[in-house]
């Protein structure tokens, strides 16, 4: 018996009723992309604004005045003040604050003296329980420091040795420019690689269950004595829920371009290329689960287990892949979703030639190759247990 | 297109812990309708799935021959109908869309689809049910769109598990006048019971207990073998 398309075809077309007739797994699918996109694009921030600082102004003069008024204009900071070494501290204790400004005394005397000898301090007391805030606190508040310098040097230039000092002191900053993302926006960095995490996740529970579901419900007994084979089987049930799952990846790609407006700078045909390579590996993953557990509740544990903790954990979403120790650097090659969020990141944000991602290409659709040729191998046409 | 005759041979076959069929040998004789009967648990299912291929022997064989010529398993897959004990439809498609599905499954050219369709439509009494969906149905009904799902490609061998089981009495009379409709020089039907009514039926009873074939024969043949009137005496007797 060779494979016939009008099999295949049937198949499909049984599974595309039941995909109309269930409306729970269609909103589900179709309403859960729009979730993990407002759940990353909106709440989850990863960009550090408006971190309270309580402060605690010992000087009282118009120059620490002037200095805390370049502090709150850079919107990093929202400032409350303390008027007693008591309250500091509470601000502090109770998590009021995760951090505390204080402005030593003299410092207004300080900067006016301009004495290399007796600099102008303030000190940033930061919880360090938040390291990863902690840190950013610290590293804006040097930002905020050269900026307020150099403010006060351009109001009186003579304060740091005339103009020669301020522009020594220019000369000598650091410049970075950060290209693709030029405002380090977290927002760009993370919508784009959703497509990513929805498809690695969905896609594969929704073929996870299929055949599993057959099994149980009976009908996979009817079906395999029949004529059918395993690959019009497999096929059949992949072609639905490839075009569910291009669905999902569509909005995510409208919400993100015309709501989040993120740039494309990428071709548009590679990353669909790649969403539709991508795509097919990840139902075949689920197929080949299903085909394996022949029970829906395992299939179910198994595709969280291969497909939502490898999305977030291995594919660089949120640990960088540059960070892990070897061993898991290479361990991550494994998972396509580790190819296609990079793929993803960059025709997204990155007018690069398609040629330069043709590696992560090969993975993918060497990952789509490999499941379904196993899917294929692995679906009984038996009943043996 | 004569019907297919099927021997099972010193068959054995365990599932998971326990011996489901101990050496059964019997012979399904073209053309007939066989009864396999035995309380539960007695290896009928395994049995008809070791017929249907879905089982594979552990020990022994089982051959097809159509007219004396043997058949491969490819061949022999082609030409059967098997419908399971358990439901097996999908409850959310309609009787007319169980059949295309099929229709599509045997690659059935419209036409004969059509001519058939109606045909086991009118004979199943279920014409104005074709747009009712599998899950809507009454049991015999169910059971009416599985037989028309298995008997739309003209099977040679149709091998039916314990159809009757869970079914009204009326839908039970139903469904025989149904199989001996269908059957003949054409369809050799075995048909699993454990109804002990429904042997007398059959043209030929095998008898299955404690996964070992007691006797093959016509019923009467059977009973006197045993020296019984009923065919559950039988099974009293050996209990």
């Amino acid at each position: 018996m060779n494979f016939s398309w009008r099999r295949a075809k049937s198949v499909a077309y049984k599974e595309y009723k039941h995909i109309l007739r269930d409306p729970f797994t269609l909103a589900v699918t179709l309403i859960l992309p729009m979730i993990f996109v407002g759940m990353f694009g909106f709440v989850i921030d990863l960009d550090y604004k408006h971190m309270r600082v309580a402060v605690r102004d010992n000087d009282q003069t118009s120059v620490s005045r002037r200095f805390l008024q370049e502090m709150a204009s850079s919107g990093y900071f929202d400032l409350s003040p303390v008027h007693t070494p008591a309250a500091a501290d509470r601000a502090l204790e109770q998590n009021a604050s995760p951090a505390l400004l204080v402005i030593k005394r003299g410092f207004g005397r300080n900067i006016r003296a301009a004495n290399p000898e007796k600099p102008a301090q303030v000190q940033l007391l930061a919880d360090g329980t938040d390291n990863v805030q902690a840190s950013i606190m610290g590293s804006y508040m040097q930002g905020v420091v050269q900026k307020a310098n150099a403010v006060f040097m351009r109001d009186n230039p003579e304060l740091a040795g005339g103009a020669e000092g301020a522009a020594r002191l220019a000369g000598g900053q650091i410049r970075s420019r950060f290209l693709f993302n030029p405002e380090l926006n977290s927002r760009w960095f993370i919508v784009p690689a959703l497509s990513t995490i929805i498809i690695g996740f969905l896609a594969i529970v929704l073929t996870a269950l299929t055949v599993a579901k057959e099994w149980e419900n009976g009908s996979m007994e009817l079906l395999l004595s029949t004529p059918v084979r395993p690959s019009e089987i497999v096929l059949g049930k992949l072609v639905p829920y490839f075009v569910l799952t291009f669905l999902d990846v569509l909005v995510v790609f409208v919400l993100a371009v015309y709501v989040f407006r993120i740039p494309f700078l990428g071709s548009f045909l590679f990353y669909m290329a790649a969403c539709w390579v991508y795509i097919t590996g990840a139902l075949a993953l689920g197929l080949v689960i299903s085909v394996v557990t022949r029970q829906q509740q395992a299939a179910i544990q198994f595709a969280f287990a291969v497909g939502l903790l490898p999305s977030f954990i291995f594919s660089g979403f949120i640990f960088p892949i540059e960070n892990m120790p070897a061993f898991f650097q290479y361990f991550t090659a494994l998972f396509p979703q580790r190819w296609f969020l990079l793929i993803s990141r960059t025709v997204f944000l990155s007018d690069a030639a398609p040629a330069t991602l043709a590696a992560a290409f090969g993975a993918i659709g060497l990952f789509a190759a490999a499941m379904i040729l196993l899917a294929v191998h692995k679906f009984k046409t038996d009943v043996e247990p | 297109m004569p019907a297919l005759r099927a021997d099972v041979r010193q068959v054995s076959k365990k599932m998971g812990r326990a011996q489901a069929l101990r050496q059964v040998s019997a012979g399904f004789g073209a053309g007939q309708v066989h009864g396999i009967i035995g309380p539960n648990g007695a290896g009928k299912t395994t049995l008809i799935r070791v017929l249907a291929g879905l089982l594979q022997p552990d020990e022994g064989s089982v051959a097809y021959d159509e007219n004396g010529q043997p058949l491969s398993a490819a061949d022999v897959k082609r030409v059967t109908g098997y419908f399971p004990q358990e439901p097996s439809l999908y409850p959310d498609l309609t009787c007319r869309e169980h059949l295309e599905f099929f229709r599509d499954l045997y690659d059935l050219p419209q036409a004969p689809f059509e001519r058939r369709a109606e045909e086991l439509l009118y004979a199943t009494g279920m014409t104005p049910f074709t747009e009712r969906p599998a899950g809507k149905l009454s049991g015999g009904m169910y059971k009416k769109l599985g037989l028309m799902c298995v008997l739309l490609n003209r099977p040679k061998l149709l091998l039916l598990d314990e159809p009757t089981i869970g079914v009204d009495p009326v839908s039970r009379q139903e469904l025989w006048d149904l199989v001996y409709g269908f059957a003949g020089k054409e369809m050799t039907v075995i048909v699993s019971t454990s109804y002990m009514d429904e042997a007398g039926r059959c043209g030929q009873v095998h008898v299955l207990s404690g996964g070992r074939m007691l006797a093959s024969g016509a019923p009467q043949e059977v009973m006197a073998h045993f020296g019984v009137t009923d065919f559950a005496e039988i099974f009293l007797k050996n209990e």
